[in-house]
């Protein structure tokens, strides 16, 4: 049983008392501190590296061209069927290990980051754009191989290191 | 001969009586005729202040609270925002007005104006000025106690009306909490009209000394402000609305300018709060040099922002803690304070 004598009784009144006044406090001293949001259109803030913005496949600056192979790991991986990947035919049409189309589908797509982490090759990259509200439904659907994005800054720099294996 | 203006702001009640005079000796109008041209300009300066009021309030405190957890508050409505509540307003207005199809359609309606209503009437014993009040009446403290309790019928009809069992237990609740904690208010209050010797608002700002009743009654102003805290409903003791369980208390199946009328009312039973507060424990409108509608607006937002600061800061409280905080701790403490309060005014 739960039966506080007196003398801590009236501790316990005041102990809570005080931490009324605490509470008070924080509060109050809170207002004075500056405020931790960002007025998001005037004022941005830096993105994380790792952030995930919408999926791109940069040129490789060595080889001018993307890195992908058109392995289809990044197909399976997907768990929405966000990626449609067709195989590029050489001349005597037997199949190459490049992609002639990579169609993403934004409009699917949960930014999962599965796909990047599965690539062998580093062929795709979660870029930075975040803003990607359209009117137009066709435009959701991209052809990352055709589009021929170069990624550049603080991301590209990571990203080049991690497949030349300076990075993990 | 001082200026009209100067008048109209320091000794607004010898102004408007002489006025009124002026009207009944030579406008040759019916003597009631002129009474009531007289009290429907007091009503509408009453009602242009509520809905002023009101706007205002509700960014402060939307402002205050953003502040209080680091965020900004609304920076987007006019400089700092201050135009925000005049957008919502406006938005509220053409939003579609729903009635529930099982509620009881004509209490369903009437329960926002009843609350209002019970609100607005406040206003006639408040004494914004020297003499700048609708109507000193000599029972003053009794009527603002007893007409504020009128808004519980409304809250409580509005629950029942909704049909709806979120509405209907906010409404019981906030009747419960009202009834409650009407008692320790009154009772604070008591011992403030036996420290004055009236009832009469007027007179009690009148008989305070220059640093008012609170150093002479911190007990009872503290009671007071928790008391009146949880019978305007509002955080900690927020219960009848209380988002996390009741979706939205009685107001769940308001919408459209319905639940912009209660919105009205309760942050008008917020501001009617601290300024009753203000009247009988921080000397009302009196103070040095400025005029005394400016000191009592300063001392009653002063009051406002501690209330607001209060509910901000402390969670809720559960709903048997609520009772027990009124009936233990609450009303003891008020009895005892009536007690010390009247022997030492029967022996000083």
């Amino acid at each position: 049983m739960y039966a506080p004598t007196p003398p801590r009784g009236i501790l316990l009144v005041l102990d809570g008392l005080a931490s009324l006044g605490k509470g008070l406090w924080i509060t109050f001293s809170a207002m004075f501190r500056k405020p931790i949001t960002v007025p998001y259109p005037e004022k941005r803030v830096v993105l994380p590296l790792r952030f995930r913005g919408r999926l791109v496949m940069p040129l490789d600056p060595e080889k001018g061209d993307n890195r992908c192979t058109a392995c289809m790991r990044c197909v399976k991986i997907c768990p929405n069927h966000s990626i449609d990947i067709e195989k590029a035919r050489g001349a005597d049409g037997e199949p190459v290990p490049k992609p002639a189309s990579y169609r993403y589908n934004l409009g699917t797509c949960i930014f999962c980051n599965l796909c990047v982490e599965t690539c062998p090759f580093f062929a795709i990259v979660m870029s930075d754009e975040h803003e990607l509200a359209t009117a137009d439904p066709s435009r959701l659907v991209i052809d990352l191989a055709a589009e021929k994005y170069s990624l550049g800054g603080k991301k590209g720099a990571w990203w080049q290191k991690k497949f030349r294996g300076e990075e993990p | 001969m001082q200026s009209t203006l100067h008048r109209l702001l320091y000794d607004t009640g010898t102004l408007v009586d002489g006025w009124r005079a002026a009207a009944h000796a030579g406008w040759g109008w019916p003597s009631f005729a002129v009474d009531a041209l007289f009290q429907l300009g007091w009503a509408v300066a009453a009602a242009l202040f509520l809905a002023l009021n009101a706007l205002f309030i509700i960014w402060f405190e939307r402002k205050v609270a953003a502040r209080m957890q680091l965020r900004r508050g609304p920076n987007r409505v006019g400089p700092f925002g201050l135009l925000q509540t005049l957008a919502d307003t406006g938005k509220l207005l053409i939003k579609e007005d729903i009635i529930p199809s099982a509620a009881d359609r004509a209490v369903f309606r009437a329960a926002p104006f009843v609350v209002l209503a019970a609100t607005f009437l406040l206003f006639v014993v408040l004494p914004f000025g020297r003499g700048l009040v609708a109507a000193d009446l000599n029972v003053g403290v009794v009527y603002f106690l007893a007409v504020g309790g009128i808004s519980v019928v409304g809250i409580l009809a509005g629950g029942w009306a909704s049909n709806n069992k979120y509405s209907l237990m906010g409404g019981m609740r906030s009747a419960a909490q009202i009834v409650s904690y009407e008692v320790p208010a009154v009772l604070a209050v008591l011992s403030v009209a036996l420290l004055a010797g009236s009832l009469r608002m007027g007179d009690i700002v009148r008989a305070q000394p220059s640093y008012g009743y609170i150093l002479l009654q911190p007990v009872g102003f503290l009671l007071f402000l928790v008391a009146s805290n949880a019978e305007i409903n509002r955080g900690p003791f927020d219960l009848p609305e209380s988002d996390s369980e009741l979706v939205s208390g009685f107001v769940t199946e308001y919408s459209a300018m319905r639940f912009a009328f209660f919105f009205l009312a309760e942050y008008t039973n917020l501001f009617l709060a601290a300024a009753f507060a203000t009247t009988l424990f921080l000397g009302g409108w009196r103070g040095p040099l400025l005029p005394p509608v400016a000191w009592f607006l300063i001392k009653s937002y002063l009051v406002v922002f501690v209330l607001i600061w209060i509910r901000w800061t402390y969670p809720r409280l559960r709903v048997d803690h609520l009772m027990e905080l009124s009936w233990k701790v609450l009303l003891p403490l008020a009895l005892l304070n009536l007690l010390v309060t009247a022997v030492l005014v029967k022996v000083l």
